[in-house]
């Protein structure tokens, strides 16, 4: 077939292809638009919830499709965006109570929606159990997020230490951007005086995670 | 006779004695006990009951099932759970089993849509709902056969990868999407195993074992009920039932799961 004939092949053929209805993958963006349509009509809701379905910036970088790399400038987006967004307790004291931390670590709870209700609870459950390993020999933990035993051990508990623990549960983005760990403290999951208690969970040596 | 039995008696003893000593050794006690539960699966029972029902003359319209199309020919279920989800001409829709179950309980029997849908996830500990028992016996007309869902419609195209983007769809106050519990092998929420999605093993099993009996709730669930849970989980409103979206990452899933052999009840703890 001379370069004449290639033309016609192209020219006519790829049309006729289409016009006849052959079917294919769509593009990202008509792709994007038909995920979108079906979450808008995916659930069952009432306004109040329906926000929880909309993505924020940083959520839809974070949402790369089959392993697809992020981009440098998108990483460095993700962590401006996550560092502006910790905010710090009124007190400024970023170490609380690691009794409360070690209840708050071990509780899964709080903010479900059920049947159009939402689990009402004083406070929200951190989840740290769900995903990390917590004290010596614990065995009800999971394994989804790196082990915290002996947290504070390896690390000391000055204010350096202090304050990254802090930031890295407010918004674990800060420092690995689109990493698997909620953004407990940026998306009000949980409060930062809650975090304060947690951080002190990680790092009093006399809380049973630092258990010898 | 009474020398057979005691013969009996005594290889049944030699058996437990080496599957105990099997148990003490194993480096997963966990996958020990989940073995023994799965295999005398108590959801074989809703496969009878479904099969009755599917059989019954039902609903305002007094009619059975009998003339319900799943993807082979009315009436056909032999291998028709396997290639689901996909394209129905009739109602120009990609549907997964159970909302294609919902078009002919509302066409053939003149059931009301919303009042199926209302029950078709039991409360736990209860008998069922009819959707349950009739979901897991026309999948279990499959059993033995391989799962092979296929895309050749312009629509199934397009449910595929909008599944695929909902798989990977990060939201809410969790940040989650279904990647971040199911994209790593070996992984646990607490001590629940994650299957291992983004791998053909873990998607097979994903598209060969629902309905499962889940033995915390002492009921059979469908993948609806699956996906309906996840969400919950992730803190996002309630799942509609059978929605687009469900359909999407179940045709997604099932896809991935190709050349699978379905077995159903699957056994979940």
């Amino acid at each position: 077939m001379g370069i004449a004939g290639l033309r016609w092949v192209v020219v006519v053929g790829v049309p006729a292809l289409i016009a006849a209805g052959c079917a294919t993958f769509p593009d990202e963006a008509t792709t994007r638009q038909i995920g979108e349509k079906m979450v808008n009509e995916g659930f069952t809701t009432n306004p109040v919830f329906a926000k929880r379905l909309v993505q924020d910036r940083s959520q839809q970088i974070c949402s790369k499709i089959a392993g697809a790399q992020l981009t440098q400038q998108e990483a460095a987006e993700v962590v401006k965006l996550a560092r502006a967004s910790i905010q710090y307790p009124a007190s400024g004291k970023l170490v609380g109570d690691w009794k409360v931390g070690d209840r708050l670590a071990h509780d899964g709870a709080g903010d479900r929606i059920l049947r159009g209700k939402l689990e009402k609870r004083k406070e929200n459950g951190g989840l740290c159990q769900n995903c990390h390993a917590l004290e010596p020999g614990e065995v009800n933990v999971g394994n989804v997020g790196p082990s915290l035993t002996g947290y504070g051990l390896q690390r000391g508990n000055s204010e350096a230490i202090a304050k990254l623990t802090y930031e890295r549960i407010y918004n674990a983005w800060a420092y690995s951007p689109c990493s698997n760990m909620p953004r407990l403290g940026a998306t009000r999951h949980l409060t930062p005086e809650q975090i304060t208690h947690m951080v002190a969970y990680l790092l009093d040596p006399a809380s049973p995670i630092n258990k010898r | 006779m009474p020398t057979t039995r005691g013969a009996m008696a005594a290889i049944l003893l030699a058996c437990f004695a080496v599957g105990g000593a099997a148990l003490a050794q194993s480096d997963d006690p966990l996958g020990v006990g989940r073995k023994m539960l799965a295999e005398d699966n108590p959801g074989e029972l809703w496969i009878d009951q479904g099969k009755t029902l599917f059989y019954q003359k039902r609903g305002p319209k007094n009619a059975s099932l009998e003339q319900c199309d799943f993807g082979m020919g009315p009436g056909k279920l032999e291998g028709a759970a396997a290639r689901l989800p996909r394209y129905f001409p009739d109602t120009d829709k990609v549907q997964d089993l159970e909302t294609r179950l919902l078009t002919c309980m509302v066409q053939l029997q003149g059931f009301n849509r919303a009042d199926i849908v209302k029950r078709a996830i039991s409360p736990g500990g209860s008998s069922g709902s009819d959707v349950e028992a009739l979901a897991l016996y026309i999948t279990s007309r499959s059993n033995g056969m391989t799962v092979n869902v296929s895309l050749s419609h312009q629509k199934e195209y397009d449910t595929y990868k909008a599944g695929e983007y909902l798989f990977f769809r990060r939201s809410g106050q969790t940040d989650f999407g279904c990647v971040q519990c199911h994209g790593e092998a070996n992984k646990r929420i607490r001590l629940q195993d994650l299957v291992h999605m983004t791998d053909k093993k873990g998607a097979q099993e994903v598209a060969s074992t629902w309905p499962a009996y889940r033995g915390a709730h002492f009921v059979v669930r469908t993948m609806q009920w699956r996906l309906t849970d996840c969400f919950w989980q992730m803190r996002l409103p309630d799942m509609s039932y059978g929605s687009d979206m469900s359909i999407a990452l179940t045709q997604y899933l099932n896809y991935q799961g190709n050349g699978a052999v379905i077995r159903v009840p699957g056994f979940k703890r």
